[in-house]
């Protein structure tokens, strides 16, 4: 056969199928379990672990709960959560800024999974990458802070557009940061119109209820 | 920023369609991005040419499309988005929920080149 000429060649494939497919079998594997898989998605300093360790304290003996929790370089969150009672597995990214599926389903071998209803996936805190990433779950939580300025969702909207609820954190701390309630709502309605959101404190427990009932996978 | 993690799985896509066509090399590669895809042309672009290194790839010249959000209006149709406006029409400013166009991530086309013979 002589040299071919360059052709071209329409492809049309997503490129993160392979994620993609990683993590149907993860979800796969939770349904066959019976888990409800939770990721966990914020920028740093959000409140992700404080809520998971309010979660993992207010439920423990109502809901079998675990939490596999991603990190750059430490394992400082998987031992706060541990202090709970409640198995908690660290991902060690490296400089990887997300989690991804493979990285999910590497770990998964060390859960009971028959014996969890929850499983949470708590992602390395950033709101861009994370979105782009599939884990398996059965619903994506976006966590923004009242700290953190009302207009992240408008910043942000690849990973508020791509959440079934959105959580406002700290909202002990609303009046003290001049939170403004209602414009950060309608942002996190421009990025995703319709989202129910929920607003807490993991701190003085305000709020949780609705919280736990989306744990729970009992709506908002 | 996580445009590495996309080039090496944009090169593990396009070296799978490469064995299947039994060419040799990637000489180009044109990818959709959608605005609301999270993932930046540019950066992209910078991360490319690091990871293809020692890969079918290496050298390959990468070009964009880029692809705006698109959501229905119930009063104008289908609208073009803006993403700093998030999912509201244009025009009227009604909520558009679904993006029916514009997250995509997806290798468009590649040309190759040389077959597998020429190397034998």
């Amino acid at each position: 056969m002589t040299a071919t000429n360059p052709r071209i060649v329409t492809v049309r494939q997503n490129i993160l199928k392979a994620n993609d497919h990683t993590a149907a079998e993860n979800r796969a594997a939770f349904a066959a379990a019976g888990v409800r898989a939770i990721n966990l998605a914020s920028s740093p300093g959000a409140g992700k672990t404080a809520l998971l360790e309010r979660t993992l304290r207010d439920l423990a003996g109502q809901v079998s709960m675990a939490v596999a929790v991603g990190d750059l370089a430490t394992e400082n969150d998987a031992a706060r959560l541990r202090q709970h009672g409640a198995q908690a597995e660290q991902i060690v990214t490296g400089t990887i800024c997300h989690l991804d599926a493979a990285m999910v389903q590497a770990v998964l071998p060390r859960f009971d999974l028959a014996g969890l209803e929850v499983l949470f996936l708590e992602n390395v805190g950033n709101l861009v990458c994370p979105s782009s990433y599939d884990l398996g779950e059965a619903a994506r939580a976006v966590l923004i802070s009242t700290t953190e300025g009302e207009d992240k969702p408008l910043k942000y909207p690849t990973m508020f557009n791509t959440a079934d609820v959105v959580v406002i954190t700290k909202m002990d701390l609303a009046d003290a940061v001049g939170f403004d309630r209602d414009l950060c709502r309608e942002n996190i309605d421009r990025a995703r119109p319709g989202v129910p959101v929920i607003e807490l404190s993991s701190r003085s427990g305000a709020g949780l209820d609705a919280w736990f009932a989306f744990v729970r996978g009992q709506g908002v | 920023m996580h445009e590495a993690s996309v080039a090496l799985s944009l090169i593990d896509v396009a070296a799978e369609v490469l064995r299947e066509h039994g060419a040799a090399r990637v000489s180009a590669l044109t990818v959709r991005v959608g605005a609301w895809s999270s993932v930046v042309p540019e950066a992209l672009t910078a991360v490319f040419p690091a990871c293809a290194a020692g890969t079918p790839l290496e050298g390959a010249r990468l070009s964009f499309v880029t692809v705006p959000g698109v959501g229905e209006c119930p009063v104008h149709g289908r609208v073009t988005l803006d993403v700093r406006q998030g999912l509201r029409c244009p025009a009227c400013g009604a909520p558009t929920p679904t993006l029916l166009v514009g997250d995509e991530l997806e290798l468009d086309e590649i040309e190759l080149a040389g077959s597998d013979r020429e190397d034998l």
